[in-house]
């Protein structure tokens, strides 16, 4: 019977559903019958154009090589399947197309890193050539010792480690597979090397790891050199590094190995000691070949500068607190020294507590306030607690000051004191002259005043009778000291007024003096001029004196013709010149008065 | 390019080093044999234009106290015994060195040099005693004083090793 059924369906329907065949042959007719019907026509369909697939895979290669020859839509067309499968096939195992596009990838990075090395090499050459540093100088001496050229010394100091050769490495006849070492060395019986480091592993397993698999010789060290060793199933692998290993390695070495077994495991297998087929290995174990120069810690060094920033901005933190602290101390002795300097303060505390400024001491009242003095400093004064007991200072500055306030000079006199004696200049109302003897000797610290230099004023009271007696004059004939009538009347007014003044004077407790200033006119000899003005002004003060006013009040004085009179006309000159002219001035008693 | 390990070995004093000092380059100084127990040298072959290396691990001679570090001998593919004729014990005992060979190597190729033939006075060996070497053993006659057979010796080593491979599955 026709059963296009599959076998196992047909075992197990015959086994078990025997009777039940035709229902599901019919349930399958449901479900799959249209599906089934089409596959059937396109395969006839195919048959029946000459399509079988064994023609088709006779001659796609042969239509592929045609198409491709006339025009490149074969390639457009495929160009998007075939991405899509490398894509894919990457994605799944990476492997399989790194180890075929590997040959491509490795002598292009080779020739690349060889060129690198060399530029680094002749910079770092150029660098040193002309350096003539201790350390340049002990590179070459040890270049010239060794015969080993300078750059290549200097990359051996600089650098902090180098792959220097990675061997790749039988595991059963220590042959050496493959090998690769730095562009810039050369290595010789790395094949010798090699057996003897099998030697040596199987050396160091029998003597002290007696079970032959319990992990073995993983790493040794001789002088700068560290041989790294790792052990695989079919093959080890190890690296002479030069210099500080880093731990990356070991891990680089350990996959590196991984991929070796995974990619050559048959030639492994198989090793009979044709080492030909592991020249693709090579690749491989360059990539083994890292390095690290000093230089390249640079980016170590960069990553520190991150702490840089922090680093500044707490030096200026502190430059600042410093410069505050600095700044508010430098206040601080200035206003101690400011306080200290100050006459009439005497400073006996000072003390700075959170802030806050103590001072204490003696203060005489006429001293400026302290808190005015620090002010003057740029002191913040509400941060201030003072403190003063009122003493008199006995300070030239101050008892200077004391004097003034007791005094009141007026506008015209200044004071000045020294070696205990107040002295005055200028010009004073007589009234002040008077009271400031007595006045300054209440002044704690002045033992005397000097007067002497201050010129007295004219009370006002007095002033009027003043002028009335300065401008009355008394005028002789030529030659003659007689009083005319005009000027005997003359006499009685002067008399009269003068005898004003003198009451007046004694009542301010003052002195009046009346001059008479006897002048002549310029005819004849000096003498007899000198001569003839005193017996005119002593003619006026006879007649004075008979009209009250006292000899010891009045005064003469002969001028002659010294100082005349100015006029206009030389008559006019000689006129008023023929005379006597008054002049009033009070004083002291006692002292000479003055105008 | 085709590498061999070759192993070295022989009892105390049948000049296996000197046997092969002329003909190998070598690194090591003779130290290692007394320290690690080994040392490595290489020969060059050229046979009939295939060119090849042998890399010999030079084994340290056997003694009363000292037996052959097995270890080394894994993975050989073939072996050089070197036996003295001035001293039939070294002969004797190399039975038990080859078993010792199949136990860490397995049933490779080997070659006997018989040494020191330059001792004719000395020589401890009777005619019927050589042939029968001879015909159990890849046997030359060899000299490390006049080198004679000694190239020869490793010829038939590097020709046995690429037997081997060649019948090799």
């Amino acid at each position: 019977m026709p059963d296009d059924r599959a076998p196992w369906e047909q075992d197990s329907a015959s086994a078990h559903y025997d009777g039940s065949a035709s229902d599901l042959t019919e349930l399958r007719e449901l479900i799959l019958g249209a599906e089934r019907r089409r596959l059937e026509e396109l395969e006839r369909r195919l048959e029946a154009a000459g399509f079988s697939r064994e023609t088709l895979a006779e001659l796609l290669p042969e239509a592929i090589a045609l198409r491709a020859g006339r025009d490149r839509q074969l390639a457009r067309a495929l160009a998007p399947t075939v991405e899509g499968a490398i894509g894919e096939s990457v994605r799944r195992n990476p492997r399989p197309i790194a180890t075929a596009i590997f040959p491509v990838l490795g002598p292009a990075i080779r020739k690349a890193i060889a060129e690198a090395m060399a530029d680094l090499v002749s910079s770092i050459n150029r660098a040193l050539e002309h350096s003539i540093s201790p350390r340049g100088l002990r590179w070459r001496f040890e270049a010239w010792r060794t015969g080993v050229p300078f750059a290549q010394i200097v990359l051996r100091h600089a650098l902090v480690y180098r792959v220097e050769q990675v061997f790749l490495i039988d595991r059963d006849t220590g042959l050496l597979l493959a090998h690769a070492v730095a562009p810039e060395l050369t290595a010789t019986d790395a094949d010798l090397i090699s057996g003897m480091l099998s030697a040596i592993r199987d050396f160091v397993a029998d003597s002290f790891s007696p079970e032959r698999e319990a992990g073995g010789l993983r790493r040794f060290s001789v002088g700068e050199l560290t041989v790294m060793v790792e052990q695989g199933p079919q093959a080890m692998i190890a690296a002479v590094v030069r210099g500080e290993a880093p731990d990356s390695l070991l891990p680089q070495l350990q996959d590196t190995l991984e991929t070796i077994h995974l990619q050559f495991a048959s030639a492994l297998a198989e090793f009979d000691g044709d080492t030909a087929q592991f020249a693709a290995a090579r690749p491989l174990l360059e990539e083994c070949l890292a390095r690290e120069m000093a230089t390249d810690r640079t980016r170590e060094g960069r990553r520190r500068v991150v702490w840089l920033p922090w680093a500044i901005a707490a030096l200026l933190l502190a430059l600042v607190l410093g410069g505050l602290a600095l700044r508010s101390r430098l206040r601080w002795d200035r206003a101690v020294a400011r306080l200290r300097s100050e006459p009439g303060i005497v400073l006996t505390q000072a003390e700075r507590s959170g802030g806050t400024w103590h001072f204490a001491g003696l203060r005489d009242p006429l001293a400026p306030s302290p808190a005015t003095l620090l002010a003057g400093l740029a002191v913040d004064t509400t941060r201030i607690e003072q403190s003063w007991e009122p003493y008199l200072s006995l300070r030239p500055e101050l008892v200077l000051a004391r004097a003034r306030r007791s005094l009141a000079p007026p506008a015209g006199v200044q004071l000045a004191f020294s070696a205990d004696t107040l002295r005055a200049t200028g010009s004073a109302p007589l009234d002040w002259v008077a009271s400031a003897g007595q006045l300054a000797a209440r002044v704690p610290g002045v033992s005397a005043i000097d007067l002497s230099a201050v010129s007295t004023e004219m009370p006002p009271a007095l002033a009027q009778l003043q002028r009335e007696i300065e401008g009355e004059q008394v005028l002789f004939r030529v030659g003659s000291a007689a009083l005319g009538p005009t000027a005997r009347g003359t006499a009685t007014r002067v008399a009269e007024r003068f005898g004003q003044v003198e009451a007046s004077a004694a009542a301010m407790g003052i002195r009046a003096t009346l001059l008479l200033i006897g002048r002549t006119d310029p005819t004849g000899s000096d003498s007899a001029n000198q001569a003839l003005s005193r017996e005119r002004a002593e003619a006026v003060l006879a007649a004075l004196a008979t009209r009250g006013v006292s000899r010891g009040g009045a005064s003469v004085s002969a001028l002659g013709t010294t100082r005349p009179l100015p006029a206009g006309t030389p008559a006019d000159r000689a006129r008023i010149n023929r005379s006597v002219s008054f002049e009033v001035s009070v004083g002291l008693p006692g002292k000479e008065a003055s105008r | 390019m085709i590498q061999k390990k070759v192993c070295m070995v022989g009892v105390f004093g049948t000049g296996k080093t000197s046997l092969v000092q002329r003909f190998v380059h070598s690194m090591f100084s003779e130290r290692y044999l007394s320290t690690v127990g080994v040392k490595i040298e290489r020969k060059p072959l050229d046979l009939d234009g295939i060119a090849m290396t042998l890399v010999l691990w030079d084994l340290a001679g056997r003694d009363k106290h000292e037996d052959i570090t097995g270890s080394y001998l894994r993975g050989a593919h073939a072996m050089l015994y070197v036996a003295d004729g001035t001293r039939k014990e070294t002969c004797d005992q190399l039975p038990e060195l080859r078993a010792l060979a199949r136990e860490f190597a397995g049933d490779v190729p080997g070659v006997l040099a018989l040494n020191k033939t330059d001792l004719t006075d000395a020589w401890a060996l009777g005619r019927e005693e050589e042939q029968a070497m001879a015909a159990e053993w890849d046997m030359v006659r060899t000299s490390a004083r006049t080198g004679d057979g000694v190239e020869e010796a490793f010829r038939r080593l590097g020709r046995a090793t690429l037997a081997g491979k060649e019948t090799a599955p």
